[in-house]
């Protein structure tokens, strides 16, 4: 299994969404094989999920004042404060293996890398369908996939370190008299690579580990077909001029913009 | 007038509906969540023939709408959309 990768640093929220799909596309377009982006967010960013209300799931203006971006991902799934994480992004036609048709089966195998990862640094991890890895028992990483143009896009974060208190300065709780209690509860249930590692674990520590946890975990889904075994060998990368162009027409024009964030 | 109604499926999603009636009908609806639909415009394109029917009959006409084939839900189903869509209803006496 050959893939391309892609190591593109920090970014902000709008040209991380964007590159993606540009990424999505170019891959739907035949100007490049499947691949494997992992990226960092700067500022940190709640996203939503494709089906969230806005107004409903992220004080606004709480997010302004602490320089916090707010935006809707193209994917479903819940809202996420991304601040100490790393993120990937996999795209691949579907029918590659690691985008079988069965959406839950493309979650365990894409996963598998992370949790093979995980392994690489210590930490004892499982997939939980349908789209959490957990550690000791707690939530280390959310997954969240679309299909679109004959594409799988899955992106996914892996935990460096959890700030509750943060997270919730920005994200709404249901009931504002149990935040004290909700606020408990993530804390139980979440967790991040310093608690798990019981070390700091940066980003480019943790980026060498997925790719390498990829790398072996992949090859058990490269052999199908009746194909001889093969390897998962990746081929750095950057992205194209095109594809800086288009993640930067997508970054002005839909996921900078309130009437994409705000469309629900 | 506008009613709300929030479902935690369990062992799934959380979902949150939102429909404005007006004169017995149906003139606006959200299904909001954290629970994912493939493919997502066929979603919405669910969500949007719902718009202009008698309340009454909202409820079932959801509960065919998101189950339609090619269309697949994970995290709520649409028996949960359904009855959250009728307990929202309910809970404003409009059904």
């Amino acid at each position: 299994m050959r893939l391309r990768f892609l190591d593109t640093g920090s970014g902000s929220g709008a040209f991380n969404m964007g590159l993606d799909e540009a990424l999505l596309e170019s891959v739907a377009a035949g100007r490049s094989p499947p691949l494997v982006r992992l990226y960092r967010w700067e500022p940190a960013a709640v996203t939503l999920g494709y089906f969230q209300s806005a107004q409903a799931e992220v004080d606004v203006a709480a997010a302004h004042r602490m320089g916090v971006d707010v935006l809707r991902r193209v994917t479903g799934g819940g809202a996420v404060f991304h601040a100490a994480e790393i993120t990937y992004s996999i795209v691949a036609p579907e029918g590659h293996p690691l985008a079988p048709s069965d959406i839950l089966e493309s979650y365990r195998r894409i996963c598998a890398g992370l949790v093979a990862g995980l392994k690489f640094l210590g930490v004892s991890a499982a997939f939980a369908p349908i789209n959490d890895i957990v550690a000791a028992g707690k939530k280390v990483s959310g997954n969240a996939q679309t299909r679109k143009q004959g594409c799988l896009l899955q992106h996914g974060t892996l935990l460096l370190d959890v700030d509750v208190e943060r997270m919730f300065s920005v994200l709404l709780v249901p009931n504002e008299k149990l935040k004290g209690k909700l606020i408990e509860d993530v804390k139980a249930r979440v967790t991040g690579l310093r608690a798990l590692c019981g070390r700091e674990i940066g980003y480019a520590e943790a980026a060498t580990a997925l790719k390498a946890g990829c790398a072996a975990a992949w090859i058990e889904f490269s052999k199908e077909g009746g194909a001889a075994p093969q390897g998962v060998v990746f081929e750095d990368s950057a992205p194209t001029k095109e594809e800086l162009e288009r993640a930067a027409i997508l970054s002005a024009e839909k996921y900078g913009r309130d009437s994409w964030t705000f469309r629900r | 007038m506008i009613v709300k109604r929030d479902h935690k499926v369990p062992g799934g999603k959380l979902l949150r509906v939102e429909v404005e009636c007006g004169e017995g009908k149906v003139l606006a609806l959200r299904v909001d969540g954290d629970f994912f639909a493939h493919p997502e415009e066929l979603f919405e394109a669910a969500e949007a023939e719902l718009v202009g029917l008698p309340v009454e009959a909202l409820a079932d006409r959801a509960r065919s709408a998101f189950s339609r084939s090619g269309l697949t839900l994970y995290g709520v189903g649409s028996d949960d959309i359904a009855e959250t869509l009728k307990g929202a209803l309910d809970a404003a006496q409009i059904s």
